[in-house]
């Protein structure tokens, strides 16, 4: 899984492409814990995105907590199987998504 | 059509074909399946005398092939055979491949075998290609020109000898689709083949072949989903399943999914319907089974069952009597699991454990 990042200000980007589960979403852990004090505002960007399992939802978790008010959190560009995980599992009650679906 | 007696064949000491006797009729799809280096390339080259059998008589339209009077060049050209190596002749321009044996063979008038070759070129999706060199053609495009090349003879039945064996995976499908195309025109046909779901979809008969000769003889529906003797029951089996052992939570998540694909995109899965499968595999290891017991030895068993077009995840541990709908750790996982599954059971018997996930 490849993490693009881009930020400009406060707002930082991680855009992920390909699949996010078990053995990947340890990477996406440690960008989470890179994020310092100066982001105010973190977007996760998963138009590249193809496959989320658990493992991945539990850094997500994560990542909601640490970017909890003031700060704020948006997972975009989710597809439709991604969103039928979110919806299982709860996610797309206490995550902001953008676009289809919410 | 063709009747066989008695046919054996073998290579100085080793028997590799005993005693096969059957009957072959117009306008049956055969498909010859079974463990590799049983016969099977064996037995179908000894009809077209590719192979001249150690002992039996070979009948076709009532005339023995392998009688001393037998004319063995005409009845050969009722037969048409198509090669897992393409065999096609690469000094020569694809329709000049194709013309070849009607005009030394069959003395078309040139014009004519050249119309009928491109005719045929067209039928296979290959017109713009006739005259590229073999070289020039990919794979599946050889293929497809050697069974233009074949039928340019007009046969009465076409041999396949595993025609896409030898092809990458994306261009095995091209070559299948010329092959149903073949099937349907009402072609005789013999088809020794790894293309399980192919075979199921295009055969009239099924041969097994073990045992040096037809172990199992039966229609689709009989050898893929009641096989009768324990042989054919055995390689069913193996070819709709597949096992993968798991050691403790740092297994090789991807090898897994690598298998899980493979083996799905063989039954003709859609993408998205193998994504959930491994989704659930990993769900069910990563998610549940390896957070509760991270050094477990589990032995996954992934079958597909062509009648009811589900899969079944089965995951055995030992270990003492576990619920899987309880499993305390991972709710997240077990919530994923439930949505893509029919049914999920758990079961314990003399200190093993085994859930079933069906998909």
């Amino acid at each position: 899984m490849i993490i693009n990042k881009h930020q400009t200000a406060a707002k930082l980007v991680l855009a992920l492409e390909g699949r996010l589960d078990t053995t990947t979403s340890p990477k996406l852990e440690a960008e989470i814990l890179l994020i310092g004090g100066d982001v105010q505002q973190l977007e996760l960007d998963f138009h590249q995105l193809d496959y989320l399992s658990s493992a991945g939802l539990r850094v997500i978790l994560a990542a909601e907590k640490k970017m909890a008010s003031p700060r704020g959190m948006i997972v975009t560009g989710v597809n439709e199987t991604i969103m039928e995980v979110f919806d299982i599992t709860g996610f797309s009650d206490i995550l902001v998504i953008e676009g289809e679906g919410q | 059509m063709i009747q066989i007696n008695n046919l054996s064949k073998s290579f100085g000491t080793l028997s590799v074909l005993e005693n096969i006797s059957t009957e072959i009729k117009k306008g049956e799809v055969i498909s010859i399946i079974g463990p590799s280096g049983c016969g099977k390339s064996t037995f179908m080259r000894c009809i077209n005398l590719m192979e001249k059998p150690t002992t039996g008589e070979i009948t076709i339209d009532g005339q023995n092939i392998l009688a001393q009077k037998a004319d063995v060049c005409r009845l050969r050209q009722k037969m048409g055979m198509v090669f897992q190596s393409f065999n096609l002749f690469s000094h020569l321009m694809v329709i000049e491949n194709i013309m070849l044996a009607p005009l030394s063979l069959l003395k078309l008038p040139r014009q004519q075998a050249y119309e009928e070759g491109l005719r045929f070129l067209e039928m296979v999706g290959l017109g713009a290609k006739a005259m590229a060199f073999p070289d020039e053609l990919s794979g599946g495009q050889k293929q497809r020109a050697a069974i233009a090349r074949t039928l340019a003879m007009k046969p009465e039945i076409v041999l396949l000898d595993e025609p896409t064996s030898a092809l990458d995976p994306t261009m095995v499908s091209e070559v299948l689709a010329v092959i149903r195309k073949l099937v349907a025109s009402g072609m005789t046909m013999m088809i020794v083949t790894h293309e399980m779901k192919f075979a199921r979809d295009v055969s009239s008969r099924v041969f097994y072949m073990d045992d040096k000769g037809i172990y199992e003889d039966g229609t689709p529906a009989q050898i893929f989903d009641a096989p009768q003797k324990p042989k054919t029951r055995a390689f069913i089996k193996k070819i709709s399943s597949f096992a993968y052992d798991v050691q403790g939570k740092s297994f090789d998540l991807y090898e897994l999914q690598a298998r899980v694909e493979g083996f799905l995109t063989k039954q003709m899965f859609t993408e998205g319907r193998i994504m959930n499968a491994q989704l659930v595999c990993e769900e069910l290891l990563s998610g549940i089974l390896l957070r509760t017991f991270p050094d477990a030895y589990i032995a996954l068993t992934v079958e597909y069952s062509d009648a009811s077009g589900e899969v079944t995840v089965q995951a055995d541990f030992t270990g003492e009597v576990y619920d899987l709908k309880s499993a305390a750790c991972g709710e997240m996982s077990l919530a994923i699991i439930e949505k893509y599954a029919k049914d999920i059971s758990s079961t314990h018997r003399e200190g093993k454990n085994t859930l079933q996930v069906v998909l």
